[in-house]
């Protein structure tokens, strides 16, 4: 967290890392902390997820950029996890992770037993008052990532009332239940939601009908639409909120960067200027409408979250207009520019390339080469292709196109 | 073991005393998620409870902003001193009785709180004020035992009654029945998806947000035994969205099970039952398949991936290791589908295509082309 030229701190930006790769992109894009799931403990089975040269790799890679790394075990544990939970709390604490994210007192209490890593207390334990924030801190919390049910203003109170850093999700998927309340997939697909398993049965279309009555309803009725408080900066800033979380881990590349350069862009414009007002404001608005989601909400930060916070249509049926079409892999003057290619473009199409500071840059494709020089006018996914080069891009910078 | 149930009315408490049961659970509109008790009617009920000799449990199981605790505490508090103990789920609510009263407290520990290690912690962080915790139904029967135990308070779980799959402050079906909803301040539908094979979810609005329920309830009658031996102290019944009347017949197959009158109470029952994790829980045995094997196999000796196969030409690897890659190298190469491939790196060449002898981490190697690996292949020095 950086000084501010008022009296307030600016909360960190935490990005989700779901792998390396993520990592690397979250943190050269500008987020201040990142968080990471080993292969066990965490609740994103699916996920690419990190080896344990992959985490001690990230740490480093992270530390030498000043940025934080956290380590999620806020899957629900079981008595033989926790068997199994020492000897991996020991390594994080050998390679200087920042802290972890836990949801169960058990292993609060394990982390606790086997080292000193900072422990944040996981959204999954819906903590959503002031007491409930004093009774964790008692069992060794060090913050807490509040329950999405709390507004801005109730979390600068318990920041204050119970002493202890608070973390807020600030963007991104949002669970209809209260957090780590939800044992839907556990009855009914055998999949345990809290412990990585969740089928995301709450996007469903659900055919409803009241007892009294033959008439059916269709809805989309337990989805909820997706948070995004970039307008809300300012509050979170003056209620002395410590970290904005990017939810995601399962997401892309493209998300992981695009929401690191965006919040941390506004962040640093309020740290020079004071304030928000700034054309700029549409613009980042518009970065984040780049990415796909689903209609945004600010859900319950400002006050409780209304009708209005429903998704009520089906999953993926907006494609987005924007795609990522790859990844820089090289830059140089001599060399040019190596994509790493993962959507087909074509000679004349119009690139934006996203540096890792400042405007994207729009460039019209004029000329293209394989890596053995020969001219290409269509590119393929999952190859390499030479561009000329850009200056102010460099490797790991991404490249979208507008559909 | 004991039973513990709930009352809504003076009927129910009636049928609790006919049935043998020494406590009674009650909730009120603003501190139980689905009680519609008002504070009149509360204290009618804690009234006739004590003239019937019951223990009588004051249940404050909403989870809460700071905003609704501020307007729940002082309903609480015009009960503390009507009541023999508090039970909370919520760990503010916990923290508050704590300080606040002076009065037992029970913990629902039915989210989460999967290991004996959790359980313990709640049981130390409220200073002996803990006379029982209430476990989650997910837990399997050896896991029971084991709690039962191990604890040094008595543990309770849910013993028949409706399955809670999901819980929200926020208001889904209002919306969509805003007349319905305005007449009772309460609503329940039954929903169904094409997504789920199963039919019928009960699903219930009120003013602590919507509540959906399994199709089957959750019975361990037949079990009723098993877990008296296991040690289990209290055995809950809620029959709050049934029939009370049903807890006479209950109770007698708690004291006596029999096997034809179970059988019968199954077949009149409405709703199909259901044993839950009880015998067995594997609700993580599918986790490996989740995951894509290639993406588990990357601990040791990794050294990069390949993001070009050009057929004739080359393999190119973006060198990921802090090692880099090295004329003479022995790499083995998996297959995104498992197969693995053995070769020596004889000749190496960097992105302008110069022979090298070394390429640095981050930067791309291109070695000649085999037939069989393909894009995405993951490097590994041998």
């Amino acid at each position: 967290m950086k000084s501010l030229t008022n009296s307030h701190s600016l909360p960190e930006v935490l990005a989700p890392a779901g792998s390396l790769d993520k990592l690397k992109v979250a943190i050269l894009y500008g987020a201040n902390a990142v968080y990471a799931g080993g292969q066990k403990f965490g609740l994103r089975t699916a996920a690419e997820n990190f080896t344990l040269d992959e985490l001690r790799e990230g740490v480093q890679f992270a530390h030498v950029r000043e940025a934080k790394v956290y380590v999620v075990l806020n899957s629900f544990l079981h008595d033989r996890d926790l068997t199994e939970l020492p000897d991996f709390v020991r390594f994080l604490e050998e390679i200087q992770v920042d802290a972890v994210i836990v949801s169960d007192l058990g292993v609060v209490r394990t982390v606790r037993k086997n080292s000193s890593i900072p422990i944040h207390v996981s959204t999954q334990a819906s903590t959503l008052n002031v007491s409930a924030a004093k009774i964790w801190k008692e069992a060794g919390a060090s913050r807490i990532v509040l329950g999405r049910e709390v507004s801005i203003k109730e979390a600068g109170r318990i920041r204050r009332e119970a002493d202890i850093e608070i973390e807020m999700f600030v963007h991104g998927s949002m669970c209809m239940a209260f957090s780590g309340h939800c044992v839907i997939s556990n009855f009914t697909q055998g999949r345990d939601s809290n412990r990585g398993g969740c089928a995301h049965s709450c996007r469903f279309e659900y055919s409803l009908s009241p007892a009294d009555s033959l008439e059916k309803k269709k809805a989309y009725f337990m989805s909820s639409k997706d948070l995004q408080g970039l307008r809300l900066l300012e509050e979170f800033i003056q209620e002395g909120i410590d970290s904005l979380k990017i939810e995601g881990r399962m997401k892309s590349p493209l998300y992981a960067g695009t929401m690191s350069k965006v919040y941390s862009e506004a962040l640093r414009f309020y740290d020079e200027h004071g304030h928000f007002l700034s054309n700029d404001l549409l613009k980042w608005e518009a970065e984040l409408s780049k990415v796909s989601h689903r209609d945004y909400t600010e859900a319950s930060l400002r006050e409780k979250a209304g009708p209005d916070s429903i998704f009520n249509e089906r999953e993926n049926v907006k494609e987005n207009e924007w795609k990522m079409v790859g990844t820089v892999i090289e830059a140089g003057p001599d060399l040019g520019l190596i994509l790493e290619v993962r959507n087909a473009f074509n000679i004349g199409d119009t690139l934006e390339f996203l540096p890792f500071r400042g405007d994207a840059k729009d460039i019209q494709v004029v000329s293209m080469a394989d890596l053995a020089g020969r001219d290409v006018l269509r590119t393929k996914p999952s190859t390499l292709i030479k561009l000329p080069f850009i200056p102010g891009i460099e490797g790991q910078n991404l490249v979208r196109l507008k559909a | 073991m004991k039973l513990t149930s709930y009352a809504q009315n003076l009927f129910d408490l009636g049928v609790l005393k006919d049935s043998g049961i020494e406590e009674v659970i009650l909730g009120h509109r603003l501190l139980s998620r689905y009680s519609k008790t008002t504070d009149e009617e509360l204290n009618r009920l804690i009234q006739r409870a004590r003239e019937l000799g019951l223990r009588v449990l004051l249940e404050w199981d909403i989870l809460m902003t700071d905003e609704v605790f501020e307007a729940t505490t002082p309903v609480l508090k015009k009960f503390l001193y009507l009541v023999d103990a508090i039970r909370v789920q919520d760990p503010g609510a916990l923290k508050w009785c704590i300080e606040e009263t002076i009065l037992p407290l029970q913990f629902i520990a039915e989210n989460g709180n999967h290991n004996i290690e959790s359980l313990k912690g709640w049981c130390e962080l409220s200073q002996g004020r803990l006379e029982r915790i209430i476990l989650s139904i997910e837990l399997a029967r050896e896991t029971i035992t084991e709690y039962c135990h191990a604890l040094p308070i008595p543990c309770e779980i849910l013993g028949f009654g409706r399955i809670l799959l999901f819980y929200t402050p926020r208001s889904l079906l209002g919306n969509l029945y805003p007349e319905k909803f305005a007449m009772n301040e309460e609503l329940e539908v039954l929903g169904e998806s094409e997504e789920s094979p199963h039919k019928g979810f009960p699903i219930l609005e009120n003013r602590h947000g919507t509540f959906m329920f399994h199709i089957k309830e959750f019975c361990l009658i037949e079990y009723a035994k098993d877990l008296s031996e296991s040690g289990l102290a209290f055995f809950r019944i809620d029959l709050r969205f049934s029939e009370q009347k049903r807890l006479t017949i209950i109770s007698s197959l708690m004291a006596k099970f029999d096997q034809s009158k179970f059988l019968e109470f199954k077949e009149e029952y409405p709703q199909d039952l259901m044993r839950g994790f009880y015998l067995v829980n594997k609700t993580d045995i599918l986790f490996p398949k989740l995951k894509n094997v290639r993406l588990q196999k990357r601990e040791g000796d990794f050294l990069g991936e390949v993001l070009e196969a050009e057929k004739g030409q080359h393999l190119a690897i973006l060198v990921r290791n802090s090692r880099g890659i090295r004329v003479g190298d022995k790499l083995r190469i998996l297959h995104p589908k498992g197969e693995e491939f053995l070769i020596e790196v004889r000749n190496l060449r960097n992105s302008s295509l110069t022979e090298v002898t070394e390429v640095p981490s981050g930067s791309l190697a291109l070695i000649p082309y085999l037939t069989g690996v393909w894009v995405r292949s993951q490097i590994f020095l041998a």
